[in-house]
């Protein structure tokens, strides 16, 4: 393998780097990287959205993530996922006008015992139920996300 | 090595794939991802065979043949999974006329037109037919679909030239993705999102024009379903005939095959059995052939000149009014512009009737303003010879690269791709350009320089070269001395400073050069086009002897290596270029014949202008009569591309309207004169005259010529080399407070005859448009300037219009613009004669001023 392909092996860090800097991938970044790696822009935009972990738009201040793999869906995670869809005035893969939330999906998040599962700015919230939705997001307003029990 | 396959034994080679053997036997195996030109995917499943003592079902596309193999391709269960698979294809792909049970009723009347939904059946889509979906299907007879059938309603990308993406009909092959990135080396398109929402697509979803994409047509060519459809064939009939000819549009010679109906061009394509072009081509082979050959701006009837106005005529009544008129004058009152784009054949004989019947060696074309030309006078004002025995093929197996002066994958995109076989190999490119260039991608070092400063850049690396090989004792090659003695004399101590390039770039690309045996220098016009710019080639060709380097001047047009052979057999004593259209307007020429691509005349102080061209222009409100020629599409003839390759084209239609070949007109007037030599009924019989006159094809015999495709070589051994004293002076423009800025001239080669091809097809003009100005973001902003904006370039000796363009790679106080001889008056910057014109044939670097147009 020759010099410059060791160095695209570099994309997916430094797209992580970059998701971690700015919350997403801003177009300009993408600019960047492919000048850097010279990687075209199309063949990185092509890897940047296979992954999840990647965003192409800014997110809210605070991040839910619903867990939508088998064991979550067959305990109510689309009903949870609808609770808060509501509550939050946008679908899952949105974000509030405010900025304040966006709310995702993803396939399995490897704690299945516990589903269904909502994780709100990374803690995990296990068992859901609809019910505890308002509490998480008034806490979140709040900063006091840990709290809830 | 031998392999069974369906209980045949065959002999085979190693490193074959399965799927490649059985085509070649014979054996049919479907498949949809593969591709002769690309490397193998295993996509789409359909072409799984069965092997012996192997388990599963692997795709013979990307299993390789081993010896003994025994492989079965059409197995009743294999059968059943194609199926299957193509079962499950279908289900994404609208597939109502496939499966439908009326359909062969209806291929007939297309009776059920309207019994299914639009999206769903064949019978709209663009591709009428021509699809692999609809032969696998009807090969594999599928007959209902199990599977719900799922439309993606996806939105028709049609916002790009040429071409529509429709991507309701892709299959997810690959096709597209591939050759964009193994063989044009551009990835503008890549698979994005995943999984059910995969699809092909650019970055941001921006249209193609944004992502990097030069519009080949590649990736139409290879696409087996609608998917990417041509938009100037949608409405179209299939076509009755397909001709194959060679493209005028550029000096690599491509072959193309021409899709024709009822003696209409439908579409060009690229040939797979093209020498030069192995089934590629370039926006202007593919695209804009039609445009060029059916321009409403074609002239298909005489016109003479009566009271002031330009009336038809019929060919006699013009012949010889024309005639009559030429017998009048004789030698050097008399000037004939030919142009580099006709055959060899038709320059011959433009030629010769200038010299036995007009009497005057006032002949020339624009052929003066291309690198080849500059490098023939620099290389013949020292005393040498050129050497121009290469291939084009040669750049492939180049190990280092050093291009200057070109943005190739745009100017010349069928070289670039050889440039890109040679670095997928591991070759190193160096490029210097002051731009950032796409291929950048590519390049092992970018050496951003600052315009103008080539030649200090090349004779800083012969420095660096000669302090590194005075240890090694290196076989003496003539004119040294003399060439190390005025290297000592250049003053290089602000190099880094003026080239903006620095020493440790510098050292890097002499390394770079130092390491290989095996180099090649492609330069352009960039290093051409100065007023100096015969001294870059000499710096160049001095680096290329130190280095044991091949050259390759980029050419220009079709032709332009045929005419430069042929204008050797002739005096050029008489007026040049330049000098012919500065008599023109001083009064010194009595008679004008342009049959070539001229500036626009601001007066014609003339008794008499002839112009023999196919295209109207601006230049017929002088004329006195104007014979409308034919195409290279209605004649035949050979030429002679970049690479010294002889290429005989075809006609392909007949002449459109009253329009006659070139060759047929000269020899029509030359009778009328009374001249009994012009005795040719065709263009073969000029060929054989030709190859008795012109010493440089003495060794071509006419069964080459009609065999076409023959290298041809000057001589077989190399000529002997000599360096050549580099000579100094810093005698160029400078900007100034007047004329801030310092406006670089593109040779623009997007013209046939005297069309301009931006202004007649609206793809390129969104592509490139030769009356852009372009500029840098900053300088935009500082002079509050926004995209497209027209605005007008001023210099101290005339001005002329266009639009800015905002190129974010362009540096500061540089425009760039384009020097088209076919342009209308008012964008064309022969409205800066003279100063456009250098006394060295260049264009130069001209300090200029610019303005918003009122």
């Amino acid at each position: 393998m020759s010099e410059s392909n060791k160095d695209q092996r570099e994309l997916i860090h430094m797209l992580h780097d970059t998701q971690e800097k700015f919350g997403y991938i801003p177009a300009h970044s993408i600019s960047q990287i492919s000048r850097e790696l010279k990687i075209s822009e199309s063949e990185i935009f092509g890897v940047l959205t296979f992954y999840k972990a990647f965003a192409l738009k800014p997110r809210g201040k605070h991040l839910i993530t619903i867990c939508m793999g088998t064991a979550c869906h067959v305990r109510g995670a689309p009903m949870i996922i609808d609770e808060f869809e509501r509550k939050l005035g946008i679908e899952a893969g949105e974000t509030t006008e405010d900025n304040l939330f966006t709310l995702e999906t993803v396939n399995c998040v490897g704690a299945c015992a516990l589903g269904p599962i909502a994780i709100a700015d990374g803690d995990y919230h296990g068992q859901m139920k609809t019910r505890e939705v308002d509490e998480i997001i008034k806490k979140l307003k709040e900063g006091k996300n840990k709290d809830i029990e | 090595m031998k392999v069974i396959i369906d209980g045949k034994k065959i002999e085979v080679e190693e490193k074959r794939t399965i799927l490649e053997v059985a085509r070649e036997k014979g054996i049919f195996i479907p498949s949809l991802c593969d591709h002769p030109q690309l490397t193998p995917f295993g996509g789409c499943r359909l072409c799984i065979v069965e092997i012996k003592e192997k388990g599963g079902y692997p795709p013979s596309c990307s299993t390789y043949v081993e010896n003994g193999m025994e492989i079965k391709t059409k197995t009743p269960r294999l059968q059943e999974l194609r199926r299957e698979i193509l079962e499950l294809i279908l289900s994404e792909h609208p597939n109502a006329c496939l499966i439908c049970s009326e359909k062969e009723n209806c291929d007939e009347y297309k009776s059920t037109i309207r019994k299914v939904g639009e999206v769903t059946g064949c019978v709209l889509c663009s591709n009428n037919g021509r699809c692999e979906l609809q032969d696998v299907v009807e090969t594999l007879k599928i007959d209902k679909v199990r599977f719900p059938s799922v439309y993606r309603n996806l939105e028709v990308k049609k916002g790009d030239p040429f071409f529509d993406r429709d991507y309701n009909l892709c299959i997810l092959c690959g096709r597209c993705v591939r050759v964009c990135q193994e063989v044009r080396g551009a990835s503008a398109v890549s698979f994005v999102y995943r999984g059910s929402q995969a699809v092909v697509g650019t970055v941001l979803d921006l249209p193609l024009l944004e992502s990097g994409c030069q519009f080949c047509g590649a990736c139409v060519d290879v696409c087996p379903t609608g998917s990417l459809a041509e938009r100037g064939i949608r409405y179209e009939d299939l076509p009755d005939e397909r001709a194959t000819t060679i493209c005028p549009l550029c000096s690599m010679g491509c072959e193309l095959k021409i899709d024709l109906k009822r003696q209409k061009i439908l579409g060009s394509k690229p040939s797979d059995e093209g020498a030069v072009n192995e089934g590629q081509a370039c926006v202007k082979g593919r695209f804009l052939i039609k445009d060029v050959v059916h321009s409403p701006r074609r002239i298909l009837k005489p016109l003479v000149r009566v009271n002031k106005e330009l009336e038809e005529a019929s060919w006699e009544e013009a012949l010889d009014f024309v005639a009559q008129r030429l017998k009048k004058f004789k030698g050097k009152k008399i000037a004939l512009i030919a142009s580099p784009q006709v055959s060899c054949e038709e320059y011959f004989l433009l030629h010769k009737f200038a010299s036995e019947e007009l009497k005057t060696e006032n002949v020339d074309s624009s052929y003066r303003f291309s690198p080849l030309a500059v490098f023939d006078k620099m290389v013949k004002e020292n005393g040498l010879e050129l050497d121009l025995n290469f291939e084009i093929k040669d750049i492939s197996r180049a190990k280092t690269l050093f291009l200057i002066g070109e943005d190739i994958p745009k100017s010349h995109p069928i070289i670039w791709l050889e440039v890109l076989k040679a670095v997928k190999g591991g070759a190193k490119l160096i490029v210097a350009s002051p731009a950032e260039l796409s291929l950048n991608r590519y390049s092992a070092l970018w050496l951003q320089i600052k315009p103008g400063t080539e030649f200090y850049l090349l004779s800083f690396l012969s420095k660096l070269f000669l302090q590194k090989e005075q240890e090694a004792d290196h076989p003496r090659i003539e004119g040294f001395d003399s060439f190390k003695d005025s290297l000592d004399e250049l003053d290089l101590s602000k190099v880094f400073e003026m080239t903006g390039i620095t020493r440790e770039e510098l050292k890097e690309a002499s390394e770079l050069l130092l390491e290989t045996e095996n180099a090649a220098f492609l330069f352009g016009m960039g290093l051409t086009q100065h007023p100096w710019g015969s001294r870059n080639v000499a710096a160049l060709w001095n680096l290329a002897l130190q280095t044991q380097a091949q050259l390759f001047p980029l050419g220009l047009e079709n032709n332009l290596r045929g005419v430069s052979e042929i204008e050797q057999n002739y005096s050029d004593k008489g007026l040049n270029f330049n000098q012919i259209f500065q008599a023109a307007s001083s009064g010194d020429l009595k008679v004008l014949y342009l049959a070539g691509p001229a500036p626009y005349l601001k007066k014609a102080n003339l008794e008499f202008l002839v112009i023999q061209d196919s295209f109207t222009n601006e230049n017929f409100k002088f004329a006195d009569a104007v014979l409308p020629a034919s195409t290279f599409a209605e004649t035949e003839g050979t030429f002679i591309n970049g690479e010294g390759r002889l290429q005989k084209f075809n006609k392909v239609i007949d002449p459109l309207g009253e329009a006659k070949p070139d060759w047929w007109i000269i020899t029509q007037l030359a009778r009328r004169m009374g001249n009994k030599g012009f005795h040719f009924k065709n263009p073969s019989e000029i060929t054989k005259e030709m190859i008795k006159i012109v010493p440089s094809f003495s060794n071509i015999s006419y069964t080459d010529l009609e065999k076409g495709q023959k290298i041809f070589t000057q001589e077989e051994t190399r000529k002997e080399r000599s360096f050549i004293p580099l000579k100094y002076s810093d005698s160029h423009h400078k900007k100034s407070k007047k004329y801030p800025f310092l406006m670089f001239l593109d040779y623009s080669l997007d013209y046939y005859r005297s069309l301009s091809l931006s202004q007649e097809s609206r793809g390129l003009k969104a592509i490139r448009d030769s009356r852009w100005i372009k500029i840098s973001p900053e300088d935009a902003e500082k002079l509050n300037l926004e995209e497209g904006e027209s605005i007008v370039v001023e210099s101290s000796s005339g001005k002329f219009k266009g639009f800015v363009k905002i190129v974010k790679s362009l540096p500061k106080g540089i425009l760039g613009a384009s020097f088209l001889l076919s342009e209308d008056s008012d964008f064309s910057v022969s409205g800066l004669i003279p100063s456009v014109f250098q006394e060295s044939h260049s264009l130069g670097m001209l300090p200029v001023k610019i303005k918003r147009e009122k």
